[in-house]
């Protein structure tokens, strides 16, 4: 087929893929009256930030989007560091039970996280009790079980791009006298960066999308919520606010959209060298 | 080597901690819940706790609703496994025939289907199917149609929406699988004069293959967990639970009743019916001489 | 690290633990007389008059007691059992006011959730009606404060019936050929907006055939939705959620919000509807041409037994502020901010001071008190109800019956087996 036929074909789908996108954008920006039309049109003329004033305004948008930013920067960052820690260990040192943690990273993504909520519970309750910032109603419960969770792929995923890594520069650290320790972040560390900014955005996707943890932890503390909950506050009894829904949404998803533009490159690499290694 | 191990270690502590204790402890509690008789009564210690032995399960495997929805789990996961591969390869397939342009619209189109949080994407949906507001009915001139109330319409409905967010992952990796595979060996292939699907059946496919089975496993994995999507948009597993997966099941049928065991119960099976697909997927590559 | 200390003394937890968590919760004992109370309320069908009056209530409690801060959310009812659940298994994190059903108090005191309230102090309690303060006792202990009195009738749309020239039932079997009349007249209007989930509006069809969903001897529970006279209702009201009448794919998922919306959007003739539901009505394309009669019983002039629901205002037990919280109870369910609240909502008051002189001057309430006169009946009176409610065994009974999965007699004993097996556990 003619390249040119196969682009026209490639935009196409690209539209299609992203037209529930373009819809969530648009019912965000049309006027209230235009939302829940019995004769919904694929445009607007009378563009209103309405939506958008209610959703930021009504409810303390704002504070939710700032714990959640604040969840999702603390996950990522101590998930990088853990798992670049695990994962040299994992692909530069061969020791025995290493297979066995490899398998059990892949078993442990198996178990349902939904299932996992009442254990889970009862132990950010006990945590609570020790230390009350990492307790249920805080936003420390989320981050400990976002950091859970987001780990084993992390780990999964930075193993590839340590592998990939030449054993020879090691060597040659060490024979120009580097420690362990500063070939690990003055060589090593900067070398797997691609890798590193490829999983963080996926741990930050998982601590960002969650709702479950939030629904069931955050109890009372209204302070202290995030986002996906937010949204619930415009499904209402009679009719929802749609309008207020997709300006919501719109802007939950901007930021994930505009992190993974950002790294699209590293994310292609990283991925396929999660796979590789 | 002794020393090496040490070191090791010592790279693992904090993963393990982290692991050990928000992972594998409450899958331990979660298995050991599933044991007992534990509900509301037993948890806040107005009741004692009863050691049940595996009577949960036998409550369980006898339901013949688990059954039902087991059944339906595996099938849908099957549809969005199959559906996110297939669309997720070809996609991939077609990246690498055109110019930068129109992958980089495309790659920004499938980004944005991969980066919408599940409750949002969920929303967005059903909204765009809704019966009276939305624009699929509209455009079909089938306004007043519930996408929703049919079973098959309801599962059809939600499978497009998972293999739609789910569909760029693969895209991406193997894209970039594709990517990898050197330029000479193609070349060389070409020079032999084989055919383009040829190339592609005989060179890019087996390069591609160790790949394809991790993304597999990932989505069979991702897949038969779904959860938020059923419950938003069937309203919590459909008219009279006839669109319930087993992820919602446990939640609805015992979270929500209190049969935290029960619900537990439900858990580990699930996990032990991932596990079992997986190996027995590993083991007919292994079979064909693949090795992972 | 302090988090790897921290993981360090889980890890010992895990060793230490061989059997699953079990907990009592507690009062904490303190009862402090500043700070922040956390009140919960239930999210409803145009809420903005509620909230209205919540606020003043919130103005006046704060102005009187400096130091102190009310914040209030609004928790949907669909998904109120894990709220509360949640709440009961960490008293720490609980609310320290909440309003909920009466329905689900015996289930709520069993799990410990509610604390029991002194109300002897409290000049206007002798006022309450004694029947609707029994609704709010488990074993003579009072767990809340009844906030208003929730009776549902028959909402129908006057103008439609006048052009039609037809009379609102009378019998309740007559119910269902009127619909199906008015949908055969117009097309696009449902004859009856009935939900596949709307349980209370479907209990009264169970009772007026004499049937009911469960018998209690000496205590002891065991469904009776089985029975003949039961499932004669249940056929009754599942006719309703037909194609000639509220087709199911529209119907069958509603539950009582989604219904009386139906009737809101102007979109139907008839619905089931509570008193608190009239300002709401009021406030829509129903407005002005709407009627209100008691749910007519089997024969002529009877009136089927409604279900006798209402909310209550209850102070949590894990709560740090017991006096202040009792105060704010007090506050807000008394006479003059239930005043208020019929005022918004149309909530039918609880004292009967109160009640009777808004009867006089609203002609409206008639219908409501009525069927409160004629009799009134209650879902079983035990902690297993709160576990079929959030089983949805009796919604999801309908449901199978109106989609045909099941017919009435595979479906009432699926239901019935459910329901006994939670009164056994």
């Amino acid at each position: 087929m003619r390249r040119g036929v196969l682009e026209s074909i490639t935009v196409v789908i690209a539209g299609v893929v992203a037209f529930p996108l373009f819809w969530m954008v648009l019912s965000a920006f049309k006027p209230e009256d235009e939302v829940i039309s019995a004769d919904p049109r694929p445009w607007t003329l009378r563009p209103s930030l309405d939506s958008f004033t209610r959703a930021l305004t009504v409810q303390s948008f704002g504070r939710y989007f700032v714990n959640s930013v604040v969840v999702a920067l603390i996950v990522v960052a101590l998930s990088l560091l853990i798992s670049f820690l695990a994962a040299t260990a994992l692909t530069r040192f061969r020791f025995r039970s290493r297979t066995t943690l490899l398998i059990m990273l892949l078993v442990v993504q198996m178990v349902p996280v939904e299932a996992l909520t009442v254990p889970l519970f009862f132990l950010m309750r006990s945590v609570g009790d020790a230390v009350p910032w990492f307790g249920l109603n805080h936003l420390g419960s989320l981050v400990l079980v976002h950091l859970a969770f987001s780990l084993p792929f992390a780990i999964w995923m930075l193993r590839g791009f340590v592998a990939a890594v030449p054993v020879e520069l090691e060597e040659a650290a060490t024979l120009d006298g580097a420690s362990r320790f500063r070939f690990l972040w003055q060589v090593l560390f900067p070398l797997v960066a691609p890798g590193l900014v490829a999983t963080s955005v996926l741990s930050f996707i998982h601590a960002w999308n969650d709702f479950l943890f939030a629904k069931t932890f955050i109890i009372s503390a209204a302070e202290n919520q995030t986002l996906p909950l937010a949204l619930q506050v415009f499904v209402k009894p009679d009719q929802n606010d749609w309008g207020a829904i997709m300006a919501g949404s719109t802007l939950m998803t901007i930021p994930v959209l505009v992190f993974f533009v950002l790294v699209q490159r590293n994310l292609v690499s990283g991925l396929a060298g999660a796979v590789k290694g | 080597m002794r020393n090496q191990g040490r070191v090791a270690y010592g790279y693992l502590t904090p993963a393990l901690l982290v692991l050990g204790g928000l992972l594998a402890y409450p899958i331990y509690q979660l298995v050991l819940i599933s044991l007992f008789d534990y509900g509301q009564e037993q948890v806040s210690g107005g009741a004692p706790l009863t050691f049940l032995g595996l009577g949960n399960y036998r409550t369980l495997l006898g339901q013949q609703q688990f059954w039902t929805v087991l059944g339906q789990t595996v099938g849908f996961a099957a549809v969005c496994v199959v559906g996110s591969l297939l669309v997720g390869t070809a996609l991939a397939i077609l990246c690498t025939r055109v110019r930068t342009w129109a992958r980089m619209v495309l790659f920004l189109a499938a980004l944005g289907a991969w980066s919408t949080p599940a409750v949002a994407g969920s929303t967005i949906w059903l909204f765009l199917f809704d019966a009276n507001f939305g624009f699929v009915n509209e455009v079909l001139g089938t306004t007043g149609f519930s996408w929703t109330f049919d079973k098959w319409t309801a599962f059809g409905l939600v499978a497009a929406q998972v293999i739609w967010c789910s569909f760029p992952f693969v895209m991406v990796t193997l894209y970039a699988g594709i990517k990898a595979i050197p330029t000479e060996v193609l070349e060389a292939a070409a020079l032999d004069g084989a055919s383009t699907a040829r190339t592609a059946v005989s060179v890019t496919l087996p390069l591609l293959k160790p790949l394809l089975i991790v993304v597999t496993i990932q989505s069979i994995i991702w897949d038969f967990k779904v959860f938020t999507q059923i419950y938003v948009m069937t309203n919590g597993g459909g008219i009279a639970g006839r669109n319930l997966v087993l992820n919602v099941y446990a939640y609805q049928q015992a979270f929500a009743a209190s049969e935290y065991g029960l619900g537990a119960a439900i858990g580990v099976v699930m996990t032990a019916v991932l596990l079992a697909i997986t190996v027995f997927y590993l083991r007919a590559l292994k079979r064909q001489g693949e090795v992972l | 690290m302090r988090l790897k200390r921290f993981v360090a003394v889980l890890g010992v937890g895990a060793v230490v633990a061989c059997a699953p968590v079990q907990s009592g919760p507690s009062s904490s004992g303190a009862d402090e007389k500043t700070g922040q109370l956390r009140v919960w309320l239930f999210d409803e069908v145009n809420r903005g008059p509620k909230e209205a009056v919540v606020k003043d209530a919130i103005a006046e409690f704060e102005s009187a007691h400096s130091g102190v801060t009310v914040d209030v959310q609004y928790i949907q009812v669909q998904t109120r059992a894990e709220r509360f659940k949640a709440a009961f298994s960490d008293p720490k994190s609980a609310p320290d006011v909440a309003e909920f059903g009466n329905t689900d108090l015996a289930g709520y005191v069993s799990a410990g959730g509610f604390s029991d309230l002194d109300l002897s102090k409290w000049g206007e309690s002798k006022d309450l009606v004694p029947t609707v303060l029994d609704t709010a006792k488990v074993d003579g202990k009072v767990y809340g404060v009844p906030w208003f009195v929730g009776v549902r009738a028959l909402y129908y749309r006057t103008d439609v019936f006048a052009e039609l020239g037809i009379q609102p039932p009378k019998t309740l079997d007559e119910i269902a050929p009127i619909a199906r009349r008015i949908r055969q007249a117009k097309p696009d209007m449902l004859g009856i907006s009935a939900g596949g989930k709307y349980l209370f509006a479907a209990l009264p069809f169970i009772w007026a055939q004499g049937g009911d969903i469960a018998k209690s001897d000496g205590g002891k529970f065991t469904s009776t939705v089985d029975s003949e006279q039961a499932k004669a209702g249940v056929a009754k009201y599942a006719e309703l959620v037909k194609d000639d009448i509220c087709p199911p794919a529209q119907c069958a998922g509603n539950g009582g919000d989604a219904s009386v919306e139906g009737f809101r959007t102007g979109k139907a003739a008839m619905t089931i509807g509570g008193d608190f539901n009239r300002k709401s009505v009021d406030a829509s394309a129903a407005a002005g041409k709407y009627g209100v009669v008691p749910l007519p019983g089997k024969t002529e002039g009877s009136i089927a037994p409604a279900f006798a629901g209402g909310n209550l205002l209850g102070v949590l037990k894990g709560t740090q502020r017991k006096s202040l919280s009792t105060e704010f109870v007090q506050l807000l369910a008394s006479k003059k901010y239930q005043q208020k609240m019929y005022a918004a909502m149309g909530n039918l008051p609880t004292f009967s001071d109160v009640q009777q002189q808004v009867a006089e001057s609203d002609k409206f309430l008639e219908p409501f008190t009525a069927t409160l006169k004629s009799g009134t009946k209650f879902v079983p009176v035990t902690p297993s109800w709160a576990k079929i409610e959030a089983q949805a065994v009796l919604p999801t009974m309908i449901q199978e019956v109106v989609t045909g999965a099941k017919d009435v007699n595979a479906a009432t004993k699926t239901a019935a087996d459910a329901m006994n097996a939670a009164f056994a556990s």
